[in-house]
């Protein structure tokens, strides 16, 4: 997948990112909505596709072993990656592209809210936050879309075990 | 708006272009309705009503609830209220081996399963890198075209039952349909065995190769169905009562819809030329040429023209390709004897096919630093009228509840594959 070229240099000028990979530049949370609005705006990414969070649990440090000969696993923290899509509709060429970015998000804090930017953000960071406990702030409506009201618990955080029994529906 | 704005004239409709979207300009609509409008702001005279539609009404196209405030029977707000058929399939993902994800998938998208294949098989083959072969590539594409057929008469047959029996009166249209439609699902299951949830796509190629003889069934198929399109076409193109119910009803804004995520034949009635089959080809769909039918009234009538017309292009599709099916074989890689055995490095990937409905997207993020190469770590399926849904609280207030119940039928909501 190449990504456009309109796109890589909004991504240096903003972020200041000069290598993007694949899936994404990691946009610093306080510049995520000037970002998202530059891209809708002057790049006219209008089409709003699709935002994915993805829960990482901690991992706890292994010290190196010199007797078994293991090298040393550094520890990571308790967080959440939010990825974003979104696609530029086709031009005079009929091309269509889609660009995506992402935001990292340490678990128990919050991410800004892109339901201002794009409408069509509301519902889908709903579900992100019913489901995985992603908190969009200054969200319009941050309400459970999917699970009853009086659940408790995101299921598709990754420590969360489906085999366990949860009230009351087992 | 901060955008560049040019206004042109095109075959009698004035077109406007803000923000390198093209879009009709009498669709335009801004400020859109608030859907979080607070209803205690509302006329402290009105004598304000809360109606709960749903879940269980044969309307809601499945189990939608739709909790309305009504000012006599006027909609002054609507909320959607989902999740009645939430049945944790991302999470079940996240515990199957990517072979074994086709036939869960299925039941999402239950109108058209053969889609659902199609988007999460593209896309854990782009991320384990398989290539597809080019009889696989044609015989996937071929399937697609009459599973959209199937789809969008489910949905004429369904749409008349919503609109009281407004098309060819009572459930005649229904009847209709369905008949058709089976016909479709005889062809599948000479395909594949089954006649519904085909699990016949596999990462790297399919399970069944065409049969003897089959082709000239799909085109015996195609062309009695094309005959009946056009009966059906004769059913509404002067019947007072449809159109009445139809012209002017639900005219959906362009460039909310865009903003909203919706794609597919909404999109298209409105006026935008969209269609990720000729504009991001996958498959066999570069090797055609495609004509995508648009419209520019974004009403209910629209919307019903534009499945029409995609009607009788899928089927011309779908006889065009049969013609060139190449010889070769239908899978890359060796029969899965063990579910673990198709296996992704590090990565995510987002995949996007044109289902019925829309844009029907997969995201799956591979993490094999957590030792799990056989499982998606993250599978996210992007349902394209959970998107199409969003549109209901902006399109229902002002119109009424008869109204509103026709103008959820032709956004055409599945809500298997809503709530996942």
């Amino acid at each position: 997948m190449s990504l456009p070229g309109d796109f890589l240099v909004l991504c240096r000028d903003r972020l200041g990112i000069e290598e993007v990979s694949d899936e994404g530049p990691m946009v610093p949370r306080e510049q995520l909505v000037a970002f998202a609005t530059a891209l809708k705006d002057e790049l006219d990414f209008r089409f709003f596709v699709t935002v994915v969070s993805v829960h990482y649990p901690e991992v706890e440090a292994v010290p190196a072993d010199e007797e078994k000969g293991t090298e040393a696993v550094p520890g990571k923290p308790d967080c959440t990656q939010v990825c974003y899509r979104v696609r530029r509709l086709p031009n005079a060429e009929r091309k269509t592209v889609v660009v995506p970015f992402r935001v990292y998000v340490p678990t128990g804090e919050t991410t800004p809210s892109l339901a201002g930017v794009w409408v069509g953000a509301d519902w889908q960071e709903r579900e992100q936050y019913d489901l995985v406990g992603t908190v969009f702030a200054d969200h319009p409506d941050l309400r459970r879309i999917m699970m009853p009201e009086d659940w408790v618990g995101h299921p598709l955080r990754r420590d969360y075990a489906i085999e366990t029994a949860h009230f009351p529906w087992r | 708006m901060s955008y560049e704005v040019s206004e042109s004239v095109e075959e009698g409709v004035q077109l406007v272009t803000v923000g390198g979207v093209t879009v009709p300009l009498g669709l335009t609509q801004a400020p859109w309705p608030d859907p979080h409008m607070d209803i205690d702001s509302y006329d402290p005279d009105a004598d304000l009503m809360a109606l709960n539609m749903g879940p269980q009404h044969p309307s809601t196209h499945g189990v939608l609830r739709v909790k309305l405030f009504l000012d006599g029977e006027v909609c002054v707000k609507a909320v959607p209220y989902l999740g009645y058929l939430h049945r944790g399939v991302e999470k079940l993902c996240e515990k199957l081996t990517y072979a074994q994800l086709t036939p869960i998938v299925d039941k999402n998208d239950y109108v058209s399963p053969m889609m659902n294949e199609l988007a999460i098989n593209m896309a854990i083959e782009k991320l384990i890198g398989a290539e597809v072969p080019p009889r696989a590539q044609y015989i996937r594409t071929i399937c697609a075209e009459i599973q959209r057929v199937a789809s969008h008469l489910l949905w004429l047959g369904t749409f008349g039952l919503d609109m009281g029996g407004a098309i060819g009166g009572g459930a005649s249209i229904f009847m209709h349909t369905f008949r058709e439609r089976e016909m479709i699902l005889d062809l599948f299951e000479e395909l594949t065995g089954c006649r519904f949830h085909y699990n016949t796509h596999t990462p790297g190629g399919n399970r069944h190769d065409i049969p003897a003889g089959w082709d000239a069934k799909v085109r015996h198929v195609m062309d009695h169905i094309s005959q009946r399109v056009e009966e059906y076409e004769d059913f509404v193109r002067d019947n007072p009562v449809f159109r009445a119910r139809t012209v002017g009803v639900g005219v959906v804004d362009p460039l909310l819809a865009i903003e909203l995520g919706i794609s597919g034949p909404i999109l298209r009635a409105s006026g935008v030329d969209h269609d990720l089959r000729r504009d991001d080809p996958y498959m066999a769909y570069g090797d055609i040429e495609l004509s995508v039918p648009v419209q520019t009234a974004g009403d209910c009538m629209a919307r019903y023209l534009v499945r029409l017309a995609e009607m009788k292009e899928s089927m011309r599709i779908a006889t065009t390709l049969l013609d060139g099916v190449p010889e070769g074989p239908i899978c890359s890689l060796k029969p899965v004897k063990l579910p673990g055995a198709v296996k992704a490095k590090e990565g995510s990937t987002y995949c996007a096919i044109e289902s019925p409905r829309g844009e029907l997207g997969t995201y799956i993020v591979a993490n094999t630093e957590r030792r799990e190469h056989a499982h998606p770590y993250r599978c996210k399926l992007r349902p394209p009228s959970m998107h199409a849904l969003q549109l209901l609280p902006y399109l229902a207030p002002g119109n009424n509840i008869s109204d509103i119940i026709v103008v959820l039928g032709s956004l055409d909501p599945i809500m298997g594959e809503v709530d996942r």
